[in-house]
């Protein structure tokens, strides 16, 4: 039972508003081209916009349903985002619609489409491109307001909303793919439990402060960078994904320039600034304040905590500071993290078993894994799984993580049965009301390790990637493709690597033609998906496995593509994964295989 | 002080275009050796994403003082295009500095 005095997050927003007003509740970094430039919120002027946009959506009669905020920056969202909360309506944070060839594959359309929200809510600048994207959506009775050209009346006459702990405070589209969206539901309670177990886990004071690059519609920007600050009545500070991604090290200089004790990312944020920041940008670095640089919504490498520790301690970075965590859109956000100011654990694990899903020990001279623990979950009863008999595993063995508490959010929205066999799953033994995390893990002495993902989605890059997302968009790009089956999957080679197995049906193309669909397949996914396309092998008619239902056999095809058994007429490889599937060819000559595949990326 | 002319600048000359130092920079970011870049296939052949032509744009503009499109390399999807690219920009930067 969670003791607090506020009964709703809006109850808590207010009091900290009166209680705070003239401190800084937000500070966002512009980027600009000599620099970043700062651009302050205090929390009374967050009440008062609050108020304005809470007016313009009481006028549209949107209480309880959903809102989408589409924003460039964090400044006007956190505004937008609180007046949802001041009105009673339920935010659903959206990236600003995809102008790329997706089209309506794109993120935010299978959102609308899914939550079929009244209003959109966006700011000046964006405002043409939304109205546009509505007009194609075929959607012009949907209202786009910009919230940051509303009139300062309202702001007196506003009244607090009727909104009770078990009412919808936000949907979080972090999970589900473009062509099966899943909105999560988290009512106040879960956000209320969920900031208070936060707080627990990481041990944060009104003193910390939050922050990073992460987009606020990903559960770790919304949840531990924008709103723990609130409920704490501290302060963030944030930057674009853009801006990061273009100058990595202008991260770690808003760490230092602004004091952030808290913030991170998934774990490819530290290897890219691994790469791209200098020993002469390190050397002009004080990251000695950063006490947790959190790490987390994707599979945490223990040689990236190594690596970024030894290089960052010249900026003062204390080793303990790095923090691997767990968490999940479906449990609000945080369930599990380390002890603060202790390394992390790590075990070293064998490979082969593992893939077994046993966890044994590295025997010497065998292949091994090393598992980072995520700590110990407190605030949730959980369990480990056998995902097809239901039946509760001891502790050691692998198995999916199960949760129950009172963070584990209410269902999707607008699906009862799927919500009620994820969210209220039951045991053998007839234990109920369980969270199906979907992800593989093992306890250990108390310790979760998560070890894979039941789920066929591919990470890289801190990114989900659905296969069939994927796989239906390579489709649209021609006819041939159309009418053929893909398979999208990953392959460990160095790094997680994007492997797409494409047929090719219905005509005979010429080796030119084949490159250029190749190329066009490249493109596509590395601009609208965000992640390298390396390796595309398009095959004959029938190469692809499916099941007599006809649905792609991925984890089949993975199998076959390692053992070097999947062949395409046309193949273009990462040189890691050609070195992993095509290690006996190469003996036998490049040229060889060149004049039969002619691809340019060998 | 100069008379602005509204003649269209001259393309920067081949030779003083960055060649290598775009190519050393792609290199960098595809994890592979610049001689095995052709640049004239398409980067995303060779696993460009979207973080990797963020990363270019970012270079671009602290080298060359540009201000550049999040999405100029897949509107310049080629080594060879890019420098095209630059080339035009270049010399109109140069023009405004004349004036």
């Amino acid at each position: 039972m969670q003791l607090s005095r506020f009964a709703t997050f809006t109850d808590l927003v207010r009091a900290r508003c009166a209680e705070f007003a003239g401190d800084d509740v937000h500070i966002q970094l512009r980027d600009a081209k000599d620099g970043p430039e700062a651009e302050r919120l205090t929390y009374g002027e967050l009440d008062r916009a609050a108020r304005r946009v809470a007016g313009a959506l009481r006028a549209h009669g949107v209480e309880g349903r959903p809102v989408l905020l589409m924003y460039p920056g964090s400044l006007e969202f956190l505004k937008a985002f609180v007046g949802c909360l001041y009105s009673g309506a339920v935010a659903v944070p959206a990236p600003l619609p995809d102008g790329g060839v997706k089209g309506r594959l794109g993120r935010s359309s299978a959102m609308l489409r899914d939550c079929k929200a009244p209003v959109v809510l966006t700011d000046r600048a964006s405002a043409p491109d939304v109205a546009l994207w509505l007009a194609t959506e075929g959607r012009d009775d949907v209202v786009c307001v910009a919230s940051d050209a509303l009139g300062e009346t309202g702001e007196d006459a506003w009244q607090p909303p009727a909104t009770r702990p078990d009412d919808l405070a936000f949907l979080q589209y972090t999970s589900g793919s473009v062509s099966e969206p899943r909105g999560v539901m988290v009512t106040h309670r879960n956000l209320m439990a969920n900031e208070a177990a936060l707080q627990r886990v990481l041990g944060t004071t009104a003193d910390d402060r939050f922050g990073g690059w992460l987009p606020l519609y990903h559960d770790m920007g919304l949840i531990a960078h924008l709103l723990h600050p609130l409920w704490l009545g501290s302060a963030s500070v944030m930057l674009s994904p853009t801006a990061f991604i273009k100058r990595p090290v202008r991260w770690l200089q808003a760490i230092d320039r602004y004091g952030v004790t808290i913030g991170g990312g998934p774990n490819f944020c530290y290897d890219l600034a691994l790469r791209r920041v200098t020993d002469e940008q390190i050397g002009r670095l004080d990251l000695s304040r950063w006490r947790l640089a959190l790490n987390g919504a994707e599979p945490v490498r223990a040689d990236t905590l190594d690596a970024f520790a030894r290089r960052f301690a010249a900026a003062g970075l204390s080793a303990e500071a790095m923090y691997p965590c767990y968490g999940l859109a479906e449990a609000t956000l945080v369930v599990s993290g380390g002890v603060r100011g202790e390394a992390y654990l790590r075990r070293e694990a064998d490979a082969a078993a593992l893939a077994r899903d046993v966890v044994a020990p590295a025997e010497p001279g065998a292949e091994s894994r090393t598992l980072v623990s995520s700590g110990r979950v407190t605030d949730f009863d959980v369990r480990i799984v056998d995902p097809v008999g239901y039946r509760e595993l001891p502790e050691g063995a692998v198995g999916e993580i199960w949760l129950r508490g009172e963070s584990v959010a209410a269902g999707y929205y607008g699906k009862p049965e799927e919500s009620e066999a994820a969210f209220r799953a039951v045991l053998q033994g007839g234990e109920g009301g369980f969270l199906r995390t979907g992800d593989l893990g093992v306890l250990d002495d108390g310790q979760l390790y998560v070890t894979g993902r039941l789920k066929e989605v591919v990470i890289l890059n801190g990114r989900n990637v659905y296969p069939q997302d994927v796989e239906y968009a390579v489709k649209s790009l021609h006819p041939a493709l159309a009418a053929g089956t893909g398979a999208a999957f990953s392959v460990e080679a160095g790094r997680e690597q994007l492997v797409l197995v494409q047929e090719v049906r219905g005509e005979q193309l010429e080796e030119a033609q084949l490159r250029e669909l190749a190329q066009r397949i490249q493109a596509l996914v590395g601009k609208e998906f965000h992640v390298p396309a390396g390796n595309v092998l398009l095959v004959r008619p029938g190469t692809v496995r499916r099941t007599t239902s006809g649905k792609v056999q991925r984890t089949l095809m993975r199998r076959e593509f390692l053992a070097g058994e999947v062949h395409g007429e046309y193949e273009v490889f990462d040189p890691a994964v050609r070195a992993l599937v095509r290690a006996g060819d190469v003996l036998l000559g490049q040229g060889l295989l060149q004049s039969a595949g002619g691809g340019g990326a060998w | 002080m100069n008379v602005p002319t509204r003649q269209t600048p001259s393309p920067v000359p081949d030779h003083v275009l960055p060649r290598g130092w775009l190519l050393d920079r792609v290199a960098l970011y595809l994890g592979r050796d610049a001689e095995t870049i052709d640049p004239t296939v398409p980067l995303a052949e060779y696993g460009m994403d979207s973080v990797c032509a963020l990363s270019l744009c970012g270079d671009l503009e602290d080298e060359f003082g540009l201000v550049v499109e999040p999405t100029l390399l897949w509107d310049h999807p080629t080594v060879q295009s890019l420098l095209g690219f630059l080339a035009t920009e270049l010399a109109v930067a140069d023009a405004r500095e004349e004036r």
